[in-house]
């Protein structure tokens, strides 16, 4: 029986259909961020106008005929964004007479990853706009994502995007950053790793002077390269003291090639596997939402005992805060 | 020489030199990153360990000697011993009596560097070697950084704080308080504005 979950945490309304741990739809429309960047209430209007399209269309493709239960991303994100996600999940709800799950956005970009797999305990560095955190399953007081590390200001992708839109490219997540750094050379950029922290807004200002001077594709390159090797570099100390097994990566950032062999490599050094998942799990994606609302479904103790006011958004939501109840 | 170990940036090897037990930290190549970027990281930490080690030593804070500097390697003295990260059976409740007095003396040695205007820059239990006497011995000065800076001396605090409990936090604040003086406060009230900045909430191993 399937699981529908609606994401809506930022610039992407995402519904997938999941039905025993298997992807049976994953329908996505995605407002197109302008130069100016990404204004909460304008895309929350966006998300609404598809919404029930994006809805339909979704359940269509996966040709279920009963919804089991239904689960939206809880945060963290943009509250008027979320707004959308949650309304519309409650709604469903509402309709299909399933119950209803709260899901943490971070969180299920990295349980999709390890479903795929099937690992049972990877170190994880979560890279998106917003976010840069390494990651690990700590089982005290309850099983959930530990952080061991984190960015001290802005995520990488938002820094990307910052300088991006400086150097007047086309701001997406990062990838016309990429394709300008092709063929440029090394200069000397702040580094700032603090064990398995690190802070960017260093770097970025850097990288925004030099745009005035130095040649623009040198800038984007070593913009970038330092930037992986930091988020690299910090995940290589929290790999061995932790002494997992597995790295994978996810979040947006983490359909990044170069990023992608930088991890490979530093893994393998050490004799431990690397994975990524399939990029349309590392953009932002329903499925996700809806892979997890059913494990949460699924689990013991975890059949719908959540109150109406329970279903709420968190714009902050923290991943440590979020129970992972499966093994 | 042998291997003893393999951190993160380093390979560890002890040998012995003029008699004495020493290790050698050698900062490998790390394939990931450009070469460019590589050998500056590895050569600028290198010297940064080794002077900053070096003028720790002089002023009297227990850390190994710095005997020789390569480019990429230092040779220092060895300290007989394990990290305090992998003392046995960290956490159990019979062990707590020690390890609670270590904190307290990890803290008036934090206090101590801070007071002498350095930062450590990764100061957590696993560059914090207890040798066979109990002594506290604080290693792995490559992030380290001379300054007066209140956010960085906050940010050693706070590495601290995210990877011990609550009750072992308190006692080392305390000492840490007593090692560094009057200006202690100043660096623990930064230490809750970087807190309170949203973004960064801190994570300790109690919290949910
Ligand atoms: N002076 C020393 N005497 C004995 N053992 C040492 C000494 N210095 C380091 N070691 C051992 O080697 C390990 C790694 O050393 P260190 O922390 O300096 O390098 P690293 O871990 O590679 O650096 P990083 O923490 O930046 O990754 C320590 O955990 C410790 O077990
Ligand atoms: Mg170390």
């Amino acid at each position: 029986m399937a699981t529908v979950g609606i994401e809506s945490s930022a610039h992407t309304f995402g519904v997938g259909v999941v039905e025993d741990g298997r992807v049976l739809a994953n329908v996505k429309s995605m407002y197109r961020i302008s130069d100016r960047g990404l204004i909460p209430m304008k895309v929350a209007d966006f998300h609404q106008k598809h919404a029930g399209a994006v809805i339909r269309r979704a359940l269509k493709e996966a040709g279920v005929e009963r919804v089991e239960a239904v689960g939206y991303t809880m945060g963290p994100g943009l509250g008027p964004c979320l707004r959308v996600g949650q309304l519309s999940a409650i709604v469903l709800s509402r309709i299909t007479g399933a119950p209803l799950y709260p899901v943490n956005h971070a969180a299920a970009h990295v349980e999709i990853t390890r479903h795929i797999y099937g690992l049972r305990d990877p170190l994880v560095l979560y890279v998106s706009g917003g976010n840069s955190q390494i990651l690990g399953l700590e089982d005290k007081p309850q099983k959930h994502y530990h952080v061991y590390g984190e960015t001290f200001d802005v995520g990488v992708g938002n820094m990307l995007d910052s300088f991006a839109r400086a150097a007047k490219l086309k701001p997406a997540w990062g990838s016309s950053v990429a394709r300008l750094a092709e063929g440029g050379r090394y200069i000397a950029m702040p580094y700032t790793v603090k064990g398995m922290d690190f802070t960017f807004t260093g770097l970025l200002t850097n990288a925004m002077k030099l745009l005035k001077s130095g040649e623009k594709r040198d800038v984007a390159f070593s913009l970038q390269e330092t930037a992986f090797s930091m988020l690299c570099e910090a995940t290589e100390r929290a790999l061995l003291l932790t002494g997992k097994r597995e790295v994978i990566a996810s979040g947006g950032v983490a359909q990044s090639r170069r990023l992608r062999d930088m991890l490979g490599v530093m893994a393998k050094s050490h004799g431990r596997k690397f994975y990524v998942a399939p990029d349309e799990f590392n953009s932002d994606n329903g499925a996700m939402i809806a892979l997890v609302a059913e494990k949460m479904h699924t689990a013991v103790g975890m059949k719908p005992k959540i109150k109406g006011s329970d279903y709420g958004i968190k714009q902050r939501y923290r991943i440590e805060d979020f129970m992972i109840r499966w093994g | 020489m042998r291997k003893i170990s393999e951190g993160a940036e380093a390979v560890i090897y002890a040998a012995r030199m003029l008699g004495r037990n020493v290790i050698v930290k050698e900062r490998v190549a790390k394939g990931y990153r450009i070469k460019e970027l590589d050998e500056q990281l590895r050569r600028q930490r290198t010297k940064t360990e080794a002077k900053i080690q070096s003028t720790l030593y002089e002023k009297g804070v227990r850390v190994p000697g710095v005997i020789l500097v390569g480019k990429y390697f230092v040779v220092m003295e060895r300290v007989q011993g394990k990290t305090l990260n992998r003392m046995a059976g960290v956490g159990k409740a019979h062990d707590r009596r020690s390890m609670g007095m270590a904190m307290a003396e990890a803290g008036r040695v934090l206090g101590t560097i801070h007071r002498l205007g350095v930062s450590h820059g990764d100061f957590t239990t696993a560059n914090i070697m207890q040798d066979r006497s109990g002594r506290l011995w604080v290693i792995d000065f490559g992030l380290a950084a001379f300054t007066n800076s209140e956010e960085e001396m906050a940010l050693d605090v706070l590495l601290m704080k995210r990877s011990v409990d609550s009750g072992m936090y308190e006692r080392f604040i305390k000492s840490y308080k007593l090692g560094f003086g009057g200006k202690a406060s100043a660096v623990l009230g930064r230490l809750g504005e970087i807190e309170k900045r949203g973004r960064y909430q801190t994570r300790t191993l109690d919290s949910a």
